[in-house]
């Protein structure tokens, strides 16, 4: 990819046999888990401010469902200080691994290359799969279980964010308007695929929709990200120099079991990314995208027409014809990478025009289907019944279990029904080590190395105190792959932290002697 | 250097071309499956509690 990119995502978390579970303190020891010692908070949070709007203005407040502020409320009850409740944790690979408003969140580091990510993405479940099975260990009673999904089906949602480092000269609103018919077709190909309907059931029924957030989303734009989600969020927290780099925060994805669909889902997006910034991104305009956005994910029969603006139709894989017709005139024969990207969206588009069955194993959404259209046949079960149908809800939620043993897309994957990009040793790789190529090299191996000194850390900055002195490494302009080079060349050749410090103090001023700062 | 900095990238899986650079389309390559198979994976679906997903209930997150 021609830019840092990563993924965030929550998990669901249960504990079987157990009432009245206290999710807030259960979140937080199953993060605790990750760490052999004793939990240290660390995390700086005057770095991050939710509240900052990208068309420039901050909100006094971000909105929260009723529900929430319920719970909430009974959270400061127990007045566990926020630094334990969030128990934030960066570890030895670069990624940012705790509790998200209590579900365990795993944050991979930033990556330049897709099919890496994919990897980091995978390492990210099982190291929360790992986490579970202490905690289970640790707890004695009920076992923990974790769900790598998007919905509890009763009007909860939890999100898998992507993030994309942009350049700021984009004007915001052209980012708007550009992304919003990409985002909200992408789900035909990239969407986990859900059983029932939660949200809008007036006058609409069904069974089963391609995509687990399309239920979740009300407005075109704004910084929330738990109420009234936008399909493009504002958020302005770039973790970078803001001067010239903004982080795209996409909210609208799912989370994606399938590593071809959380491949095609990122890689896509970066693709018509990159047509913005160089100015050639097809110009298109719905009449109404929040409608098109729910109609197009409980329309299983693959038509999905989409009213524009001007009064044509055009349906929801013509939309992405536009954007993939695009990028492969401009970006064909530009590197493997895109050249994979390219002929695997063609596929996608292709497949689904003509026989979507044949994307079983390849996407969520109808790899689940069929899998459930199965058990239903086996099991003799209606769609229309409603006892039937719960027991096909719990089938989807067992599709995301993140046991390697227990999950149904797991099982699948076992029996090699599953088309993988990386490798078990990929994945295991990830579970350890950074990204050789980005700042999260740095980060993770500052974490491995020299953690006693560590005072607090961000995405972008690490503050040090060393014999009682601060010193503080900021990352924000350590973006480009030589700046990354050499930051990650200091951690590896340093003799000790005064070492490291030395050289990355002798690093800066050459940036700024280049005018780089 | 460190290994890890020796190490090979991960292999993408790199789709072939023609002379001229347009994509060959292979066609879809569905996974060798007619059903799931598949007895395994039927038989521990029959096993998921009916009711779990009733019971399944999480807070808003992001």
């Amino acid at each position: 990819m021609r830019r840092l990119c990563g993924i965030e995502t929550e998990y669901g978390i249960q504990v079987q046999c157990s009432e009245n579970l206290d999710v807030v303190t259960e979140s937080m020891e199953l993060i605790r888990c990750y760490e052999k010692q004793e939990f240290v908070a660390r995390w700086d949070y005057s770095l991050e401010n939710p509240r900052l709007d990208m068309r420039g203005f901050e909100v006094e407040k971000l909105r929260n469902d009723q529900d929430e502020l319920e719970h909430l409320q009974a959270d400061r009850r127990q007045k566990i200080p926020i630094e334990d409740l969030k128990s934030d944790l960066m570890i030895c690979n670069g990624a940012r691994l705790y509790n998200d408003h209590t579900h365990p969140e795993f944050s991979t580091p930033e990556c330049r290359d897709l099919f890496e990510l994919v990897a980091y993405d995978r390492a990210g479940g099982r190291i929360l799969s790992h986490c579970a099975d202490l905690r289970t260990e640790s707890r004695g009673d009920g076992m923990v279980k974790l769900y790598k999904n998007n919905t509890d089906f009763h009007g909860h949602s939890y999100g898998t964010h992507e993030n994309f480092l942009i350049q700021r000269r984009i004007d915001f609103d052209l980012v708007v308007s550009a992304l919003i018919p990409f985002v909200v077709t992408r789900q035909i190909y990239a969407g986990a695929g859900k059983v029932g309907i939660e949200q809008d059931t007036k006058n609409e029924s069904a069974t089963y929709q391609i995509s687990q957030r399309s239920d979740f989303f009300d407005v075109i734009c704004s910084v929330d990200t738990m109420q009234n989600r936008p399909l493009i969020n504002s958020r302005d927290e770039p973790h970078a120099n803001s001067e010239f780099w903004r982080r795209l925060h996409i909210i609208i994805g799912d989370a994606n079991m399938c590593e071809w669909a959380t491949a095609l889902k990122v890689g896509t997006l970066s693709l018509v990314i990159d047509l913005l910034e160089d100015g050639c991104v097809p110009s298109l305009k719905f009449d109404d995208p929040i409608l098109a956005l729910k109609s197009i994910s409980k329309d299983i029969s693959c038509s999905w027409p989409v009213l524009m603006e001007d009064g044509r139709y055009y349906s929801a894989i013509e939309i992405q014809n536009f954007y993939f017709e695009t990028a492969r005139s401009e970006y064909a024969g530009r590197d493997n990478e895109t050249d994979w990207l390219l002929s695997e969206w063609s596929r996608a588009l292709n497949s689904l025009a003509d026989n979507h069955h044949s994307l079983i194993g390849f996407c969520d959404w109808i790899t689940k289907k069929w899998l459930l259209d199965e058990f239903a046949d086996t099991e003799g079960l209606d769609w229309e019944r409603e006892e039937d149908l719960a027991w096909l809800q719990s089938q989807d939620l067992q599709y995301h279990d993140i046991d390697p043993l227990e999950g149904l897309s797991s099982i699948l994957e076992s029996q090699g029904k599953m088309e993988r990009l990386v490798s078990d040793d990929d994945v295991k790789n990830a579970i350890i080590f950074p990204p050789l190529d980005t700042r999260a090299y740095f980060r993770g191996r500052v974490v491995s190395r020299f953690s006693p000194y560590i005072r607090f850390l961000n995405w972008d900055m690490i503050e040090f105190d060393v014999d009682g002195n601060t010193r503080k490494v900021d990352l924000k302009n350590c973006l480009s792959i030589e700046s990354a080079r050499a930051y990650n060349l200091a951690i590896d050749s340093a003799k000790n932290i005064n070492d490291l410090l030395g050289q990355i103090d002798s690093l800066s001023r050459d940036s700024v002697e280049r005018g780089e700062n | 250097m460190n290994k890890r900095m020796e190490r090979e990238r991960i292999t993408k899986p790199v789709r072939p071309q023609e002379d001229g650079g347009d994509l060959i389309d292979e066609g879809p390559r569905r996974p060798q499956i007619e059903r799931p198979g598949n007895d395994d994976i039927l038989e521990r679906m029959k096993r998921v509690d009916p009711n779990q997903a009733k019971r399944y209930r999480q807070r808003t997150g992001q």
